[in-house]
């Protein structure tokens, strides 16, 4: 009797801590492309940028024995793929969402390229918190596994909301994300605001993939994000670009994402490929909500999309 | 005047993507040469497994046949002003419609059996990227990340219909569907082993090409695309052309997945989503869209998947180094976007001495 | 005087004597710039004598804003130089402007709209600090505002505000960096005649008190007898006259802008027989791009061979209407019939009524740049014979009927297959009023700000199509924020605010003050 409503707890408490674990990596490429299109323009590639930086924090880590140091590596390639998006997007005549497929592909072919040889060795994991060490029931002690990374995501999201209100360089995005041409009236450099936007935007989604990869699932794969760099973009449309509610809107991804697995673990297999695309099927169905034909979505920063 | 500076333009317009290509084999190179090959060695065996031998020209062509209806599902909707992604998606799910016709009707006769594989895969293609039109049109979503969504739930649908309903069970390892009749397989071009989705890709490109430029339709298409707001002052429908254009794109696209299916799988399974709807949205990119350059680009690209095997044979690269260069390739493409109207080599240099009205600042 | 104002505009500490005080003097000595080839501005002087209002007259292409971008280092002259107080000064950007007190208000705002009336003015100190401490800053804005001559809600979302406020802000903007020297670049063209006499009037205030010295373009000359001293003028990038306000006339200036004395050759309005109802709009309601309501419940009838002049502040629902009739906006609720019929916008009504428009901004909105001259010209009649056999286009067909109107209509393009886009804004203007005039049967024509932008030749030609279109029987939809243009113009004159029609007149019964204040919805 104990062990059937142990069972029916499971499937919920899976889906709470595949939330917490899931959640990481949209909220970091969230948090990154809410900071990149609040300066205007939009960046598709952090897909790439999110396996790039799975794939060194992993690679780093291995060789190093330090996961602090993998994801200090992810950072800093983040940073170079940002530089490139930064730089190609802002040239006149090439639009940022062209860019961003080239980023995909070029991401992801770095990544593969020098993931293949760590596909097989194990590196060393982050340490993760046991906030469940106190009970003696183990679903609830690894639903409630939590990440360093993850909190320190979800301290970035107001800090980052803080950021946007209360600082000179916050104003300083928003006024060139909404208005290049008055920007630059008031004598901001559009060019270098938006060029560190997009790259520290691009270094938090990299931050994202090494979530991915020495977190949870915590290995080295060519297929780990499918998707989730993409779902993050739908994801900050969703949050209508504020920092807060990319946290609640990642949380929100996170927990639908795990579903399916959360199903499998008690032996749902059935249609198991439909419910692992739930993640895509929701944020069709979000998308399709959110947006309008016929009117711009309120918080939308008024230069996205006009390659002004 | 008038003819030389029409030359001007021409040759600016196809210099500038080989000057591009040039650019990014060496940037390539560079990269082979950081990670310890030699670049020559690499682009000899580019050359050699690519464009060396008559078979090695049967193994590119066989891999641009799909390419240059891929490209389509990029390069039409592109026409319209959209950046429609879902090439992939659309080749699965042509797949998946073409290899359900090949097996339902599979007593038919072989011709009557292609034939319904092909309009199978049109329409599942088509509506499939229809829907992302719709989407655009009727709610205002973004077509490039719902394209991108659609192709992971055309792969999870793919997966869950091998997995399940059309499993043949002596697929083990690697799930697939009952196989196709030899008799019902897409035949080679007599004297190759070129299939006939080469001939498929060439004629599509070819009605595209002409589709776009030479008709009515094609005008409101080029219109809406290039000023929405001016179309609409004409009155022409929008959302019809959005989902005609859309419809047509992703029945390209499916068209490819039939032809992969009939001519080279003969079954569907995972193996289907191979990447070649990725490489057709750059051979759209690098032909700037226009479907009789998709035609050359997408045999150049050929070229380059089909040395892959030949880059990890001889020279020990992974097979991501084909991808490493796809992505040096696209971006140094979109560099070369900003370089149109830049140079003065394609500059008029008969610039009249006289003030035009074009060049004064607005007052 | 208001002693609390001089305190806000010398808030800084340092300089506590500014206030008492006059602007330095501004010299413009011999500038000439050179774009290219092209002279924009020829060896201008003048001087902006400490605490006096400075008009720049001229017409559109004059050299005017050329002038200033030289005086603010948005431009470096070709020739000449800069005096501030009779020290020649290097100024190389709007920065190196502002340290010597002088700042700009543009033409198109420079406010960003998705931030409140504080982040704004924070944004432009060139001092904003790295954090800001918002109850202290607002405290010290609150103190500004008070003190200053205009009011603003400083918790206001700008997006939110009217024209005129933006344009308040604009100038305070100014006033918080402290700038001493103000140019204005045509600050009233968005403004209703009061708002602008508001504005006007308070500046010149400031300017009495010796707190400010102005400079400001304009071509309206109700307001340069007004509001200035001095008055300096420019045509086709040469000086062309100064002199005192008080000594001079209207007609003098006008001559000095034009250069010879042109006659405005207009062509008169015949008698039509206007009993045929052409454009009738029963309670219509349509959206803005926010999804806000811009036209509440909208009627509107046009007979034929009538002008109908719709007036109002930009951003009244104007927009949106001519929209709505010209296809491009979808109408939310009502209904609008064209010769009686029920009428969408589609193609095929558009033909079958002979329903055209010349909607303001042509490139933007008529045009596709990325098209032929000749392939803009056949937009409304590429699907049909003799440009279209069935499917396939006629190209022959397509370059005849292009060359004709390259013609006739004199667009100065080098080939029909040239790119529009790469023609200069009157010609493209030119194109679009080929296409949508030499049709041979014009029903409807509506109009949208038709002559922004352009010189006086090409405003007297437009004018004149409208004219000689309305007595062929045209039934003509006139929008404009030129309250001028609007009384030349329309038979009768309705005014928008708020997207609802507040007056209906004919122009007979037309009176400027009335019309005015229904504009700034009282």
């Amino acid at each position: 009797m104990a062990a059937e409503t142990a069972d029916w707890l499971g499937v919920p408490l899976a889906i709470i801590g595949g939330t917490l674990r899931g959640s990481a990596p949209f909220l970091f490429v969230s948090l990154g492309e809410c900071l990149t299109e609040k300066s205007g323009k939009i960046n598709l590639g952090l897909e790439g940028t999110l396996l790039t930086g799975a794939m060194s924090a992993y690679a780093v880590s291995y060789l190093t024995g330090s996961p602090w140091l993998g994801v200090l590596a992810a950072g800093v390639a983040g940073l170079c793929l940002g530089a490139i998006h930064a730089w190609l997007s802002q040239r006149s005549g090439v639009s940022d969402v062209a860019v961003g497929i080239a980023m995909i592909v070029f991401g992801s072919g770095i990544a593969f390229f020098f993931g293949k040889a760590f596909i097989q060795p194990q590196a060393p994991q982050l340490p993760i918190f046991e906030f469940g060490a106190w009970s003696n029931y183990p679903p609830l002690q690894s639903a409630l596994q939590v990440s360093p990374l993850l909190l320190i995501g979800i301290a970035i999201a107001p800090i980052m909301q803080w950021f946007f209100k209360s600082t000179r360089w916050g104003l300083y995005v928003r006024a060139v994300g909404d208005s290049p041409s008055a920007a630059r009236a008031m004598g901001i450099s559009v060019f270098w605001v938006r060029f560190l936007a997009i790259t520290i935007g691009s270094f938090l989604s990299a931050i994202g993939g090494a979530c991915l990869s020495l977190y949870y699932p915590g290995i080295w794969s060519e297929n780990i994000s499918s998707g989730q760099g993409l779902m993050a973009v739908a994801l900050v449309i969703f949050a209508r670009w504020q920092p807060m509610q990319c946290l609640w809107a990642a949380l929100l991804f996170g927990g639908a994402q795990a579903i399916g697995p959360a199903l499998q673990s008690v032996g749902v297999t059935s249609f198991r490929y439909l419910f692992n695309a739930s993640p895509y099927i929701f944020t069709l169905i979000i998308m399709i909500i959110t947006c309008s034909p016929k009117r711009t979505l309120a918080g939308s920063p008024g230069a996205l999309g006009t390659n002004e | 005047m008038n003819v030389l500076s029409s030359w001007r333009s021409l040759s600016e317009k196809i210099i500038i993507p080989i000057a591009a290509l040039i650019l990014s084999l060496v940037v390539f190179g560079i990269f082979c040469a950081l990670n310890g090959t030699n670049p020559f060695a690499v682009y000899s065996v580019i050359y050699q497994s690519a464009f060396g031998s008559a078979f090695s020209w049967q193994g590119t062509l066989v891999r641009a046949a799909p390419l240059m209806l891929t490209a389509l599902c990029t390069a039409l909707p592109a026409r319209l002003g959209l950046v429609v992604i879902g090439n992939e998606g659309a080749l699965v799910m042509g797949g998946i419609g073409a290899i359900a016709a090949g097996l339902a009707f599979s007593s038919l006769p072989p011709l009557v059996v292609q034939i319904a594989m092909a309009i199978a895969a049109i329409i599942l293609g088509g509506i499939w990227i229809m829907g992302v039109g719709a989407l655009k049109y009727y709610r205002g979503v973004n077509e490039t990340i719902s394209s991108l969504l659609m192709n992971y739930i055309a792969i999870a649908i793919l997966n869950t219909l091998v997995e399940g309903p059309m499993r043949d069970p002596s697929s083990l390892n690697k799930p697939s569907t009952y196989p196709l009749l030899e008799v019902n397989w897409l035949q080679s071009i007599p004297g190759s082993r070129v299939h006939f989705g080469l001939i498929y890709g060439l004629i599509a490109c070819v009605i595209a090409y002409f589709l776009i430029q030479r008709t009515t339709f094609g005008f409101g298409v080029r219109t809406a695309g290039g000023n929405i707001r001016a179309a609409k002052i004409a009155g022409l429908p929008v959302g019809k052309l959005t989902l005609a254009v859309c419809f047509l794109a992703g029945s390209c696209a499916g068209l490819a997945g039939m032809v992969e299916v009939a001519a080279i799988h003969h079954r569907a399974n995972a193996s289907l989503n191979t990447g070649y709807g990725y490489s057709g949205i750059l051979v759209a990119f690098v032909a700037r869209n226009n479907p009789l350059a998709s035609v050359l680009v997408a045999i150049l690209l050929g070229g380059l998947l089909a040395s892959g095997s030949g880059l990890q044979r001889s020279l020990g690269l992974n097979d991501a180094s084909v991808l490493v260069f796809q992505g040096i390739v696209f971006l140094v493409i979109l560099f070369s976007e900003s370089m149109y109207g830049k140079l003065d080599f394609f500059k008029d240099r008969q610039v009249p001495p006289k003030i035009t009205p074009s060049t004064q600042p607005i007052a | 005087m208001n002693p609390k104002t001089s305190e806000a505009i010398a808030t800084d500490p340092e300089t506590p004597e500014t206030a008492s005080q006059l602007p330095p003097e501004l010299d413009v000595v011999n500038v000439t710039k050179c774009f290219g080839h092209f002279i924009a501005v020829e060896n201008i002087s003048l001087t902006l004598k400490p605490g006096t209002f400075h008009a720049l007259l001229g017409e559109n292409g004059a050299g005017k804003s050329t002038l200033v971008k030289c005086i603010m280092g948005f431009h470096a002259a070709t020739h000449g130089q800069i005096l501030i107080d009779k020290q020649a000064q290097e100024i190389n950007s709007p920065r190196d402007a502002c340290k010597y007190g002088i700042g700009m208000v543009y033409q198109h705002f420079t406010v960003v709209p998705a931030m409140t009336v504080a982040e704004n003015l924070l944004l432009v100190r060139p001092d904003t600090p790295n954090l800001i401490n918002w109850k202290e800053e607002y405290k010290k804005l609150q103190q500004f505002m008070d003190a200053s001559p205009f009011k603003i809600d400083i918790d206001m979302p700008v997006s939110q505000l009217a024209a005129g406020q933006k344009q308040k802000l604009e100038i305070l903007k100014q006033l918080y960096l402290k700038s001493r020297i103000l140019i204005l670049d045509e600050p009233t063209s968005v403004l209703t005649p009061q708002e602008a006499d508001e504005v006007l009037g308070l500046l010149r205030q400031e300017v009495d008190a010796g707190r400010l010295s102005i400079l400001m373009i304009s071509h309206k000359f109700r307001e340069i007898m007004a509001f200035t001293d001095e008055v300096t003028v420019l045509r086709k990038g040469k000086f062309a006259g100064h002199g005192l306000v008080k000594e001079l006339t209207v007609a003098d200036m006008a001559a000095m802008m034009l250069g010879e004395e042109r006659e405005a050759k207009e062509v008169s309005k015949t008698q039509v027989d206007s009993s045929e109802l052409i454009l009738e709009v029963q309670n219509l309601h349509a959206d803005k791009d926010n999804g806000f309501e811009a036209i509440s419940n909208m009627n509107l009838t046009i007979k034929s061979g009538e002008i109908v002049g719709i007036a109002g502040v930009s951003g009244n629902g104007q927009r949106e209407l001519v929209e709505v009739l010209a296809g491009q906006r979808a109408r939310t609720g009502g209904e609008i019939k064209v010769n009686g019929e029920h009428y969408t916008a589609t193609r095929k009504e558009m033909a079958r009524h002979h329903v055209f428009s010349l909607p303001e901004e042509p490139l933007k909105n008529a045009c596709v740049p990325n098209m032929s001259v000749a392939e803009n010209l056949a937009l409304r009649t590429f699907d049909r014979p003799p440009q279209a056999m069935g499917i396939l286009l006629i190209f022959k067909a397509m370059r005849e009927i292009a060359t004709n109107l390259i013609q006739v209509f004199s667009i100065k393009t080098p080939s029909p297959e040239a790119l529009i886009g790469t023609l200069s804004g009157g010609n493209v203007q030119r194109a679009v009023l080929a296409r949508e005039l030499s049709a041979d049967k014009i029903r409807l024509l509506i109009v949208a700000n038709p002559v922004f932008g352009l010189d006086f030749a090409a405003v007297e030609y437009i004018h004149n199509q409208l004219v000689v279109a309305r007595n062929r029987g045209v039934a003509v939809l006139l929008v404009s924020e030129d309250l001028d243009e609007i009384l030349k113009l329309s038979d009768r004159i309705l005014v928008i605010s708020d997207g609802k029609f507040v007056y209906e007149g004919t122009r007979e019964e037309a009176d400027i003050v009335t019309i005015g204040q229904r504009m700034a919805g009282h």
